[in-house]
């Protein structure tokens, strides 16, 4: 919220601190009531004067810009080229001097525009960021003195602050409640002056009939007529008290409104009375069905649920948040109601949330306004329109308050202060900060501890409990009296979340297989998603979720992460693409994240969690090896199974096996049909590896192959930690036997070395292929594998017989489970 | 007449020990030829038959010194000859050893992972262990149970991602106190950590960030044990020089509230362009425990007490690490993670 210190003036004394704004900045910032921003209005319009236009030419080499001579009152004329059009000779123009810096941090400087020298700019509403949008120079009335700086011919005098308020200090949102704060924390008297009010033009009453049958939503309303006022343009003090703090001026009825809302934090609304059907109003539930046109012309259908000011035929006003179209102040209008009310504010939140207005009403009934000060801010406003409006003020006015808010007392004690805070607190100084709070003081009984009755101000609806005024204190007091100490040790220490050390674990093991962990959103684009995994149930086989409804998001940032992810695949490709477009031909991913899946069972009911699913994931692509030394032979993918490999027997899992299928039509779409494969470990299928399918690395303008794996982590964390169980290594020697094997190029490897190790017995240690051939004397469709068995004995040596017969074992297995031969 | 032969093969010898060029040319010149089985040696010592008895004993003590002579010439030569060769063959396989080596790729954990590790490691000091929880969370956990009802402007603070009227992307990681506190027993020091989400982008938000917290419940807790924590935390995280300040601030969650700012680290407290110039960077935020929320989780108010404060790792990475913009998190570029194998 922007606050002018000019404005604060009024109230309180803050004149020091013109010349010093950043250490009134501090003293807020310190208590609580951050401020963001200072503007020193007259120090923006530094090198910025009135000028004028002694000559308007035409540039030599262009159609569209003028060629201005311009006196600025120093003697010196300055050449300034100039690109509108509604300047004149003889006009009073403002000029921005080279080094002066227009908002936007715009400097000007001597230039060259198209050849000509320009030594500075006539400048507009715009740029001088007086309007949002302003058409051609600003023209100044010819009174305006030559070479007076621009802020001082404009009064910019002033200092103004954007303060943070917090949600629960509605209190400060306002000028008056501002300087209170500044007052209690610097101890200085706070004082509104209020002008009389005279009241002389007929009753209220007979102007409009009220009732109030919505008493729980609006607990007190006030209403107080003015006749005959002249509608028209506020006077310049209002209007710049308005625009410094970023509101717009647009009559002086609806001036004062909003002015009184910005000194009091008191929002108002003014009816014309002519458009007040049947001369009555009520504050009323809506009517459900029927439509409301807001002020500047949104129009909504109303429930029957919202709060609104109705006359005797339609809605008029959303209460609290936007007066109607219908009923607003015209420019002919004469005779007004002014209405100030307190709304409470869940009424005034739901509303404006479901319609989304947000309005500087409803934003502070939202946040609470102050019950206790509805009729002082409509009698200020009434006075305010009678002496800039004129007109006269209507006596009997309405204050419908059937049930006072009251205040209750918060008990608190010293001995709480002093622990919670944690340093010995001063009874005196507790008592004194309260009262300058504005609260009341009983102070109840002494003895070992004193115990206070404190009751905060109506204006105060934050203040509850006791940690409330603990809080109070503390910050008065200055957080930076609070020592520092550490809680004492000695509590049972607990255990970790299983879930977190494991994934400590695993992010050190991907990384030791030389990855580099990747982290993407958990929501993603639907359609991508889609069009990256295709058929989802392929993905049921690998062990991981098949997800057939991925959780969509009721109000996404965009359709680009609209959904949660139902793998970890999609985003990792988007990586991928995002490295390969900038050149990074060589890459190693992985990422360690949740999927959810959108069906539950039971519906959508308290306590019904979303499932979210523990995954792992690899992208990898591009040669690792440096380009003078040889490339490997292995296809990218089957770097891949190492990391899982390695990864599994690091977790102490040596109980695992690859499967691939036989069938092209169960490898999800987004993989290359025949280069897929299936890990099992321990039993259970864990996740896959694969290659990247060209028509979608195509698709995606990936320039390299691209080797992807998934693996399901809760799975895989079953079990988990595992101790390692020692043995020790046998002392004989190790005997080795080769056994080539001409088999069909669609007989997996791993099937014939899975009979190899169940069929050499306990003996048989190792099975390693160590050549793998096809062409040459390999008929077609065959290829030659080639084992190496490596036999030991933990008792003894080997003896070559033993050794031959257990070789011919294995042989005699396998030929007669497969269609194979030894070479 | 033998005598003679035998210094014609003593000359012959040595001048072909000499004349040798390399070990094998050495052993072909001399160790076949003269001392061999089939050797010039050899054939002397069967011509010694041919002496008398008198005469055989001299001889053969000639032909002895005659042989040790050649041996040792041998020996040395056959030493020399090693020696260069040795030198030779090292020489021709020198290695270039500045060209790049085969390429073992070194893996990397995401800043994002850094800074957790960093900072669970240094609470863990502080007898605290850390839990999670759901990313989907129930609105009662996100919100209500923190002391944050529905409509209530505190939900402003958090624009918030809805799944469904009932579930939340969680805004914060403060819905695994909510858990904790129902589920454990006090005391408890407890970390809560993982992504939250916003529904806010621009170029300093991420609509999917991640938080770290702390929470300490036990019979009497203060802030002075707050700020002393987290003082500790700041030295240990940032530098031992460094101080730490408390703002008075709002959370729905904590009262009294403070936001916490640390002395920059780039400039030790002068001012810089991160800071601001200020001398001060904010680095989150926390307060003791609101008796509401420690009441709807079942904890006995005021027997408990607890103080909780918590960090967006996020920014803790562009202070500690110098992460220039948040948006390179999530670019998941490998010029930028390889610099996180540390």
């Amino acid at each position: 919220m922007k606050i002018s210190l000019k404005w604060l003036q009024d109230y309180v004394d803050v004149s020091e601190f013109f010349a010093k704004p950043q250490e009134l900045s501090n003293l807020l910032t310190s208590a609580g009531l951050e401020v963001e921003g200072v503007e020193n209005l007259a120090k923006a319009f530094d090198k910025v004067v009135v000028g004028h236009i002694l000559e308007k030419g035409q540039h030599p080499d262009a159609d569209r810009l003028s060629l201005c001579q311009v006196a600025t009152g120093s003697g010196i004329v300055h050449q300034i080229v100039c690109g509108a059009q509604n300047h004149k000779q003889n006009d009073r123009v403002v000029v921005a001097l080279p080094g002066a810096v227009l908002p936007g941090n715009f400097e000007i400087k001597l230039a060259k525009v198209r050849g000509v020298e320009s030594g500075g700019m006539l400048c507009s509403e715009k740029e001088l960021g007086l309007k949002a949008e302003s058409e051609g120079i600003f023209i100044l009335p010819e009174a305006a003195p030559i070479g007076k700086p621009f802020a001082e011919y404009m009064g910019f005098d002033d200092v103004v602050f954007d303060i943070k308020v917090t949600p629960n200090r509605s209190d400060c949102l306002s000028h008056f409640g501002l300087a209170r704060e500044i007052a209690a924390i610097l101890g200085r008297p706070c004082e509104l002056k209020l002008d009389t009010l005279t009241e002389g033009g007929g009753s209220t009453r007979e102007m409009v009939k009220l009732t109030v049958p919505s008493t729980d939503l609006c607990p007190r309303y006030c209403g107080r007529g003015v006749r005959g006022v002249k509608v028209g343009p506020s006077p310049d003090w209002m209007k710049k008290r308005l625009e410094a703090v970023g509101l717009n001026a647009i009559n002086n009825v609806v001036d004062v409104t909003n002015y009184v809302m910005l000194e009091l934090g008191q929002p108002l609304h003014a009816f014309d009375v002519r458009e007040i059907k049947g001369g009555k109003l009520s504050v009323d539930r809506s009517k459900a069905g029927e439509t409301f046109t807001t002020l500047d012309g949104t129009e909504i259908k109303l429930s029957g649920t919202e709060l609104t000011i109705r006359d005797g035929e339609r809605a008029v006003a959303l209460a609290g948040i936007v007066g109607g179209k219908n009923s607003g102040i015209q420019d002919d209008t004469q005779d007004i109601f002014i209405e100030a009310a307190y709304f409470t504010p869940v009424a005034v939140r739901q509303t404006a949330r479901k319609f989304g207005i947000e309005t500087d009403s409803s934003y502070r009934f939202a946040r609470g306004t102050n019950p206790d000060a509805v009729a002082l801010a409509m009698n200020r406003a009434a006075v305010l329109i009678q002496k800039v409006a004129g007109g006269n003020i209507c006596g009997e006015h309405y204050d419908n308050y059937p049930d006072p808010v009251k205040r209750t007392a918060i008990e608190i004690a010293l001995s709480t202060l002093t622990e919670r805070l944690g340093y010995p607190v001063d009874r005196d100084q507790f008592a004194t900060w309260m009262e300058r709070l504005g609260c009341l003081v009983e102070e109840k009984k002494t003895g070992n501890d004193v115990v206070w009755h404190i009751t905060p101000p109506s204006f105060r609806q934050d203040l509850h409990l006791d940690v409330d005024l603990v809080e109070e204190f503390g910050r008065l007091n200055g957080y930076q009296n609070i020592p520092e100490t550490l809680p004492p040790t000695g509590m049972m220490p607990t255990d970790h979340d299983p879930q977190y050390i494991f994934e400590v674990r695993l992010r050190r093991l991907f990384q030791a297989q030389g990855l580099l962990q990747a982290i993407n959103y958990a929501f993603i684009s639907s359609k991508f998603q889609e069009r990256v995994l295709g058929s989802y149930e392929k993905l049921a086989g690998f062990g991981l979720r098949a997800i057939h409804q991925p959780v969509t998001l009721m109000n996404p940032l965009t359709e680009e992460l609209n959904v949660m992810r139902t793998s970890l695949v999609p985003s990792l490709l988007k990586s991928v693409q995002h490295n390969s477009r900038h050149g990074n031909a060589v890459g190693r991913l992985f990422e360690l994240g949740f999927v959810f899946d959108g069906k539950r069972g039971g519906g959508a009911t308290e306590g019904n969690s979303y499932l979210q699913e523990w995954h792992g994931a690899m992208a990898i692509w591009g040669e690792q090896t440096d380009l003078w030394q040889k490339k490997s032979s292995a296809a990218l993918v089957y770097e891949l199974k190492t990391a899982l490999e390695n990864i599994l027997k690091s977790l102490g899992i040596t109980k695992f096996s690859w499967s691939q299928p036989t069938d092209a039509q169960s490898v999800p779409d987004f993989l290359h049909p025949g280069q897929c494969a299936q890990l099992i470990a321990e039993g259970k299928p864990i996740g896959f590896i694969g290659t990247l399918h060209p028509v979608l690395q195509d698709e995606l303008k990936i320039r390299e192959t691209v080797a992807l794996s998934e693996i399901n982590l809760d799975r895989l964390m079953q079990g988990q930690p595992r101790s390692p169980k020692a043995k020790s290594p046998s002392n004989f020697p190790a005997v080795e036997r080769d056994i080539a094997l001409q088999m069909p190029k669609n007989l997996p490897a791993a099937d014939v070395e899975t009979t190899i190790r169940k069929s050499g017995g306990d003996l048989l240690q190792e099975v390693r292929v160590f050549d793998v051939f096809e062409g040459g004397n390999v008929p077609t469709g065959q290829r030659s594998v080639a084992f190496r068995l490596i036999f030991q004995d933990l008792k003894g040596t080997l003896e070559d017989a033993q050794v031959n017969s257990l070789r011919d074992q294995v042989v005699k297995a396998v030929t007669e489970k497969f269609p194979v031969s030894v070479r | 007449m033998l005598k003679e032969k035998l210094e014609d093969v003593r000359r012959e010898a040595l001048a072909a020990v000499q004349k040798a060029e390399d070990t094998q040319n050495l052993y072909e010149s001399v160790k076949v030829q003269f001392l061999g089985k089939q050797g010039r040696f050899s054939a002397l010592m069967k011509e010694m038959g041919k002496l008398s008895a008198d005469e055989r004993p001299v001889f053969g003590k000639l032909v002895n010194e005659v042989k040790d002579a050649i041996e040792q010439a041998y020996a040395a030569r056959e030493n020399e000859l090693k020696n260069k060769e040795l030198t030779s063959k090292l020489s021709n396989e020198t290695l270039d050893l500045t060209l790049p080596s085969p390429t073992h790729a070194l893996g990397a954990q995401h800043p994002i992972s850094m800074v957790i590790d960093e900072i669970t490691n240094i609470l863990i000091r502080l007898g605290y262990s850390v839990r999670t929880g759901p990313l989907i969370e129930q609105d009662r956990y996100n919100f209500e149970s923190l002391n944050i009802p529905k409509d209530h402007p505190a939900r402003d603070m958090q624009d918030t991602f809805y799944i469904d009227e009932r579930h939340v992307l969680r805004t914060h990681t403060s819905p695994i106190q909510a858990h904790v506190l129902e589920s454990e027993k006090p005391p408890l020091r407890i970390i809560g950590v993982g992504p939250v989400f916003r529904c806010d982008s621009d170029v300093s938000h991420s609509p999917n960030f991640h938080q770290i917290e702390g929470m300490y419940v036990d019979r009497k807790v203060s802030m002075a044990d707050l700020k002393g924590t987290i003082a500790y935390f700041v030295r240990e995280f940032f530098g031992k020089s460094l101080k730490t300040r408390f703002r008075p601030s709002f959370f729905p969650f904590t009262e009294p509230s403070a936001e916490v700012d640390c002395q920059c680290p780039l400039c030790t407290g002068r001012g810089c362009s991160m800071c601001k110039q200020s001398g001060w960077v904010e680095i989150g935020g926390s307060g003791l425990i609101n008796p509401n929320v420690l009441k709807v989780a079942g904890v006995n108010y005021p027997e408990w007490q607890g103080f909780a404060f918590g960090f967006g790792i996020e920014r803790m990475g562009i202070i500690k690490y110098g992460v220039e913009h948040i948006g390179l998190y999530n670019q998941n570029d490998v010029r930028f993670l390889r610099q996180f194998s540390v």
